[in-house]
């Protein structure tokens, strides 16, 4: 049994004309690193809410289908469970603050003060998470006076500190500097394997260092899932999300009669400096 | 004409945020502010639009001292769209939003609705028009704070990292936008953690880091040496990086690279 299972859900928003879910079906297994690629608008906050266990709600719900885990569908968890199960980070960092917490150090206690766990581990997750998300120097700062890319990091070190077993995280690096978001994708990598991290992303280049299979959402369904390799150079991932720079360049190249048929075109920096050092070496046999 | 003389700024008086800033911007500019989260690049646009008031220094936009001129005021010259669209929205539906700044010019009747349709149609929300825009996605929420400032056609406009969240039909729209702003002699000031973008679309580089400039170059000239971006903190555009793993000259576009590939191949 898959952790958590998404089985033929279709959901339309009050008034809409077309379901903005039309029949997900997904299988996500227990320590998967997953990106969910998808152009603005096309649905996917949408299902991270749902396989969050943030939907249903009372005036939302699924037309057909549900999200379950461990076989349970997400409606019969209570919150407290569910919060120390799976932790959803939007993409408003601001909007994700308890509003309640003078400091930096207080914001990260007050989920895991929530669950009455004993002080001392309440602490120790929140030294864990000041750690994880490079917020250390900031423990005595008002959340509100932090930088957006700083209240992005606490808002994903609070729910780091409930230790849940999924991770969903909408956008995460959208508003890191390169140094914050290598930092925490490293960190990120070093969390234990069993955790299961789903990034919703419309930025390639955070999806391929965070995640390792890739599912594209198109019109409401999945429409692709794979490796990098299948799913970014696929031509609606291309249509929806573009080309990574390197993929574009080496395109150019090829345009311009200079590539190696059959050759692959790279993804990455490191792909493509590779696979043009070899062009050169070709050239000059 | 935007210009920052001598700016010291502080949120308290013991913790200096920002120091010893001066630049100036003149207009069909594309100034990127670049440098680490918390460097100060979004408290150095909020002195430019007058929300905050340096503790030293002075700032004048298209003529108009900050220190002297109310807000409502500055806001003719200067235009911004924050990091959180949804912060700067309090209308109910995307006309009358987008129509807001304008009405605060004078326009009316004719005029008005002609400027409302006219932004629409450039911003991609025609058919969004009686929407309210906290339905809208993110990317589209953008949109309607970038058209509510475009509708008053400030000859300065900032944005707070207006590609964050944009898939590529929009990211290629803002960039149009961009480009068509600076044809028309207007400045724009961006604040980017993508590099990638900068390197397209910007034609000149500020990085910021502890408070202060540390680098003010044309872009070519700042990406072209790595300590600059070092410095500031910030990564090298992907194909800069890749021209230089191979030895090739700076190239900041994919076209660039590939013409400079071209070159080397053939040599």
């Amino acid at each position: 049994m898959a952790l958590i299972d998404c089985d033929d859900l279709v959901f339309r928003y009050p008034y809409a004309e077309r379901p903005v879910l039309d029949g997900v079906s997904l299988a996500i297994g227990a320590g998967e690193r997953i990106a969910v690629l998808g152009a603005n608008g096309s649905g996917k906050t949408t299902l991270a809410r749902f396989i969050a266990g943030l939907l249903p709600d009372v005036a939302m719900k699924a037309e057909r289908g549900s999200v379950s885990m461990e076989g349970r569908p997400w409606p019969a968890w209570t919150i407290a469970e569910r919060s120390a199960a799976v932790q959803f980070v939007g993409q408003v960092p601001a909007q994700q603050l308890s509003g309640c917490a003078f400091t930096v150090y207080d914001e990260l206690a007050f989920g895991p003060c929530n669950l009455a766990l004993p002080e001392a581990d309440v602490r120790a997750r929140v030294e864990e998470a000041l750690t994880i998300c490079n917020l250390r120097h900031l423990v005595e700062r008002d959340p509100f006076t932090l930088s957006g890319g700083e209240q992005q990091r606490l808002s994903i070190g609070a729910a780091l500190a409930m230790k849940p077993r999924v991770l969903v995280l909408d956008e995460p690096t959208s508003n890191l500097d390169p140094e914050s978001r290598d930092a925490f994708i490293e960190q990120l990598a070093a969390l234990p394997a069993s955790l299961t991290v789903i990034v919703f992303e419309v930025a390639l280049r955070p999806s391929m260092a965070l995640a390792s299979r890739f599912l594209l959402f198109d019109g409401g369904r999945i429409v692709a899932d794979g490796g990098a390799s299948d799913v970014l150079t696929d031509p609606r991932c291309i249509a929806a999300l573009g080309e990574t720079s390197v993929a574009r360049a080496a395109g150019s190249v090829r345009a311009a009669g200079g590539w190696p048929a059959g050759t692959p075109l790279p993804l990455t920096v490191p792909e493509a400096s590779d696979a043009f050092a070899e062009v050169r070496r070709a050239l000059r046999r | 004409m935007l210009s920052v003389d001598s700016v010291a700024f502080g949120y308290d008086e013991r913790t200096p945020v920002l120091a010893d800033i001066g630049f100036t911007v003149a207009p069909g500019d594309v100034v990127a502010i670049v440098g680490r989260n918390g460097a100060g690049k979004s408290t150095l646009l909020r002195l430019l639009n007058g929300l905050l008031q340096p503790r030293s220094g002075r700032i004048v936009i298209d003529g108009c001292a900050t220190a002297d001129t109310p807000v409502h005021v500055l806001a003719r010259h200067i235009g911004t769209v924050f990091q959180a669209p949804e912060q700067q929205m309090f209308h109910a539906n995307v006309w009358d939003e987008i129509a807001f700044g304008a009405r605060q010019l004078g326009l009316t009747g004719d005029a008005l609705e002609e400027r409302v349709h006219e932004t629409l149609v450039r911003t991609g929300l025609e058919d969004v028009t009686h929407v309210h825009p906290l339905d809208l996605d993110q990317a589209r929420r953008r949109f309607v704070a970038l058209a509510s400032v475009l509708a008053m056609r400030p000859p300065i406009l900032l944005l707070d990292e207006p590609q964050r969240g944009l898939d590529r039909a929009a990211v290629e729209r803002l960039e149009s936008i961009v480009v068509e702003q600076a044809a028309a002699g207007r400045s724009v000031l961006l604040v980017c953690h993508d590099m990638d973008f900068v390197a397209r679309r910007a034609t000149r580089v500020i990085a910021v880091a502890r408070g202060r400039i540390v680098a003010d170059h044309p872009t070519l000239d700042f990406f072209g040496d790595p300590a600059l971006a070092h410095a500031a903190g910030v990564e090298l555009p992907d194909t800069i990086a890749l021209a230089r793993a191979l030895d090739l000259p700076p190239a900041l576009t994919p076209p660039a690279f590939a013409a400079a590939w071209m070159e080397s191949a053939a040599s």
